[in-house]
């Protein structure tokens, strides 16, 4: 036993592999196995009754960028974007907020955030459907009364309900990022800012903003990529009638049995957010990602 | 036959990578003995001392503990202690168990524990402390739990990384003469890593002097101070100045050397120093060691007839309240550093831009080759 | 301008500073109160209309308790609860283990391919739910697998979970565990390892007797992290677990798709208390790691 151990202890590398096997066969069968599955399908032709039929093909490639799922992509990546940069908007001033209380307090604010970020995404999203419904929603229905508006409002089955129920949703992933890197910031620094001579907002623009860049850039990475692949939000807030990518991959698995085609679908989003994680690992050094 | 070492290093070797930290030092540390590893962060000291605990395993050379090769054994099957640089307390545990923890490991029994436990918190004066975590304790307190710790276990070397670095310095000076008591009281060998020169002469037995993987010199304090072999040890061990020149004649170990401007002073040569008539070489001066007085009065010494002469120009002085420190600059431009206690009347008429003498015995100016 | 003049043009120019600075700090906390306005008025209402004699979840008819009973008698909603708990059970358990393993190889070791761990280890975290949904539905479909449930009896309830749920849960929760354990590692001084084989533990015991006691908020942390994503997780449970099998989120999207009813305010606000338990024990938890020594939030 003890020569086992003395054998293994000059040997890390196998070590390190002999803690890491039960997890790397796990994920090895079970996400990485999978992921390469989907792409083979992804090349491969549908069967006349749901099923493949092992024929390559590029068809499903091209029919994503059919102008009918082309815009559906489209409005996907602008859905995500506008959620982005709203809750950025909406997010910065709260983080700065929470991280400019005094320090006692300051744990309290966070508890704050942790609390909707804790409960479930789908107990969220029903909340606004309850608040949000054309016609017996409580906005609507609070305004008519107070006859403010005579006709409801659209804020139901479209765009700006996604977005709203969006921005809501991951609010808190924008905001404890950017708290996390203001908070870390140096007080001094913005003491020594002012000593020389910058006002407030100069402060902020030369000095605050750019150190918080990493949690923006983090934050924005956060809201962004599950924006995109947004599937529950549509599909609640949508009202059957707006729809992104995510309700579009999931028709082919439940409704319309093409599953090579959803596959196609699932690996562009993918390779979409790839691209958005390599502009991220790009933009940021190690150091700033492992301060989050 | 040959004497056991407490430790003993032979041409010891540590790499990480292409990085040498330690370049092949031999080392024999003996029985009972204050031994301090100092030099500049970066010199390798650490990383001897990590060496020998174990927690390093060299690339070559050897390791005796006692007599006994220590090859690839782990730290857990050495008899040495470790005082980490910031204690490494278990914060999980209490005072008493961290100090227990070792004999518990080493399944001494638990009435045996206990009584070791009490008496080495006794020995460090924490007694009543038992039951705190290492979080309520201060600074020195958490020091002495370290030390209890690793004196519980009885090692037959104790091994110290800059234990006391992390005090302020008064309580460090404390400390100082604490731990230096302690070592008599249990007669064990320390080895004690520093980088701060003044912490190494005022407890060590021996030093060694590291710098970029090598020992440099090897000696007791007052050898390494007064009797440097090098430039680095020179100038790392207290202040000195250096004053460079040319071999003119060598008989025995007094060496007449020439300065820049002609002037010749004598001068000694260390031991086993393989210098030739014609090298250039640097003379190193301790600041105390110069008398300075206006130019061409003598210093009021018995052998003023003998001392070396050099005159210069006083550029400043320092005052330092034990002492002034005259800046003087010799013909070439070098400026030499002078220390005065505040007893000396003759030195202080002179006047910052006065022309002054410097004189020293030539026992005090060590031939060092460039 | 005399000296009086300039005095006076002064403190007037620093009386406007110290309004302005009022005017700024008013805005700013008015901001900080709307903002969690926005955080929270849509779970209150939520919980409000929970409580509402009416069909409606809009317009307020009186208080009842009415909901709550009639969730509580609905067989469906029962067994959904208990599926829910028994997927996040099993599956924090393995993910756990497996998963604090994996966090000390990487933190602990350089080896050969960790690099592409590191990748492989992310991926699941950022890659979106519904991508992992169909990449597992697919895998579960052709590989044979199937989706066969599991017959169990869970505290008297009798359940038939589908192993391809609790794989695909495993399969994100090892991630969001040893992100969170890594976290807590390289936060630990290696040097306390050091310490305890210097004082003769061999690496056995200086792992059960120092570094796992230290690193235990850090696995409870991505314990409770990997139940609540478990507990919470919709949509790799909906594409994994073939037909008939709800666990509660399951459920609630089903009945949100029926139509909107005060019992799924019910459900939602039971779920909500559920959060705000595990909110509490995190809390718990994060304070013990502290009294221990300096450790952060488990739940980032």
């Amino acid at each position: 036993m003890s020569k086992l151990i003395t054998w293994l202890r000059q040997r890390a590398s196998l070590q390190a592999w002999l803690l890491l096997l039960p997890s790397a066969l796990w994920l090895f069968i079970f996400f990485i196995a999978p992921l390469f599955i989907v792409l083979v399908y992804s090349f491969l032709e549908r069967g006349t009754y749901g099923g493949v039929v092992w024929h390559f093909t590029l068809e499903n490639y091209r029919r994503v960028f059919d102008p009918l799922y082309l815009k559906t992509f489209w409005r996907s990546f602008y859905i995500a974007v506008l959620t982005t940069v709203f809750t950025l908007v909406l997010g910065y001033p709260l983080a700065y907020y929470i991280a400019t209380r005094p320090q006692r307090q300051r744990g309290t604010w966070v508890l704050g955030l942790m609390i909707p970020f804790w409960t479930n995404f789908l107990v969220r999203t029903y909340a606004w459907l309850t608040l949000l419904r054309t016609h017996t929603g409580l906005i609507n229905l609070t305004l008519m009364h107070l006859g403010w508006i005579h006709k409801p409002l659209p804020l139901f089955g479209n765009d700006t309900a996604i977005i709203i129920g969006l921005v809501y949703g991951w609010l808190p992933d924008m905001v404890l990022p950017i708290y996390a890197t203001l908070e870390r910031l140096d007080r001094s620094l913005l003491e020594a800012a002012m000593d020389l001579y910058a006002s407030g907002p100069k402060v902020f623009a030369r000095v605050i903003w750019p150190l918080s860049l990493p949690g923006v850039v983090a934050g924005s990475m956060l809201v962004f990529i599950p924006s995109l692949g947004a599937f529950v939000t549509p599909a609640i807030l949508g009202g059957g009638k707006a729809l992104m990518i995510g309700n579009i991959i999931s028709n082919q698995f439940l409704a319309a049995h093409d599953w090579p085609f959803g596959s196609a679908l699932s690996f562009v989003m993918m390779a979409v957010m790839l691209v958005a994680t390599l502009v991220y690992f790009r933009v940021t050094s190690d150091e700033e990602r492992r301060q989050l | 036959m040959s004497e056991t070492y407490a430790v003993e290093l032979k041409n010891v070797v540590k790499q990480f990578g292409e990085v040498v930290a330690v370049n092949g030092i031999s080392l024999r540390i003996r029985d009972g003995e204050f031994f301090s590893l100092l030099g500049p962060s970066g010199c390798g000291k650490t990383t001897t001392l990590r060496l020998i605990a174990g927690f390093e395993m060299p690339t070559s050379g050897s390791v005796r503990i006692y007599g006994e090769e220590q090859g690839y054994l782990p730290p857990y099957q050495r008899p040495v202690n470790t005082v980490f640089q910031n204690y490494a307390l278990f914060p999980h545990m209490t005072v008493a168990q961290n100090v227990a923890f070792g004999l518990e490991m080493r399944k001494v029994p638990k009435d045996e524990i206990k009584r070791r436990v009490a008496e080495a918190l006794a020995l460090v004066r924490l007694t009543g402390k038992e039951n705190r975590r290492p979080k309520q304790l201060s600074g020195g307190q958490k020091q002495r739990v370290a030390l209890a710790r690793a004196l519980v276990n009885r090692p037959k070397v104790l091994l110290l990384d800059e234990p006391l670095g992390a005090l302020d310095l008064k309580l460090r000076k404390a400390m100082q003469s604490e731990l230096k008591a302690l070592q008599e009281q249990v007669g064990i060998t320390f080895i004690y890593v520093t980088h701060d020169q003044e912490e190494a002469l005022v407890m060590s037995d021996r030093i060694a002097v590291m710098n970029e993987g090598n020992v440099l010199q090897v000696g007791t304090p007052e050898e390494i101070y007064e009797h440097p072999q090098s430039r680095f040890v020179a100038d790392f061990i207290g202040k000195t100045n250096f004053i460079s020149g040319k071999v003119a004649v060598i008989s025995g170990d007094r060496v007449d050397f020439r300065l820049p401007d002609g002037t010749m002073v004598a001068a000694t040569l260390p031991e086993g120093a393989q210098v030739s008539a014609g090298d250039m070489a640097t003379l190193s001066i301790r600041p105390e060691k110069i008398f300075v007085t206006p130019e061409g009065e003598q210093p009021l010494v018995g052998d003023a007839e003998a001392l070396s002469q050099v005159s210069g120009r006083l550029v400043k002085i320092f005052y330092v309240g034990v002492e002034r420190r005259y800046i003087v600059a010799l013909a070439d431009d070098t400026e030499v550093e002078v220390r005065v206690q505040n007893l000396d009347r003759r030195s202080r008429r002179c006047q910052p831009g006065d022309r002054v003498t410097l004189h020293w015995r030539r026992a005090h100016a060590r031939l060092l080759k460039e | 301008m005399s000296e009086q003049a300039l005095s006076r043009a002064l403190s007037r120019r620093s009386q406007l500073a110290r309004l302005k600075k009022q005017v700024s700090d008013l805005l700013f906390h008015a901001y900080g109160f709307w903002g969690y306005l926005f955080l929270y008025f849509p779970i209150i209402i939520l919980v409000v209309f929970s409580f509402n004699d009416s069909r409606s979840t809009a317009q307020w008819a009186g208080f009842t308790t009415h909901w709550y009973a009639d969730m509580l008698k609905d067989h469906q909603i029962i067994l959904s609860l208990w599926n829910s708990l028994f997927v996040a059970i099993v599956s924090t358990t393995v993910s756990v283990i497996i998963g604090t393993l994996a966090a000390l190889a990487m933190e602990r070791y350089r080896f050969w391919g960790k690099l592409m761990m590191d990748a492989v280890l992310y991926l699941p975290i950022i890659i979106p739910d519904i991508a992992m949904a169909i990449m597992l539905l697919i895998f579960f479909d052709i590989s044979g697998i199937g989706f066969e449930p599991w017959k169990v009896n869970f505290f008297g309830a009798h359940l038939a979970v589908p192993y391809s749920v609790i794989i695909g849960h495993v399969a994100f929760n090892i991630s969001f565990v040893a992100v969170v354990v890594r976290a807590r590692l390289a936060q630990m001084d290696q040097v306390l390892e050091e310490a305890a084989q210097d004082l003769y533990a061999d690496p056995w015991r200086t792992f059960w007797r120092v570094t796992f006691p230290m690193l235990l908020p850090g696995i409870l942390g991505g314990a409770l992290l990997a139940f609540t994503l478990s507990m919470d997780d919709f949509v790799i449970t909906f594409f994994t677990s073939g037909a008939g099998f709800n666990t509660l989120p399951v459920r609630v999207f089903g009945m949100i798709k029926k139509g909107v009813t005060p019992k799924i305010n019910a459900v939602s606000t039971l779920m909500l208390l559920f959060s705000l338990m595990l909110v509490a024990i995190s809390l718990i938890l994060s304070r013990g790691g502290e009294k221990g020594d300096s450790s952060g939030n488990p739940m980032f």
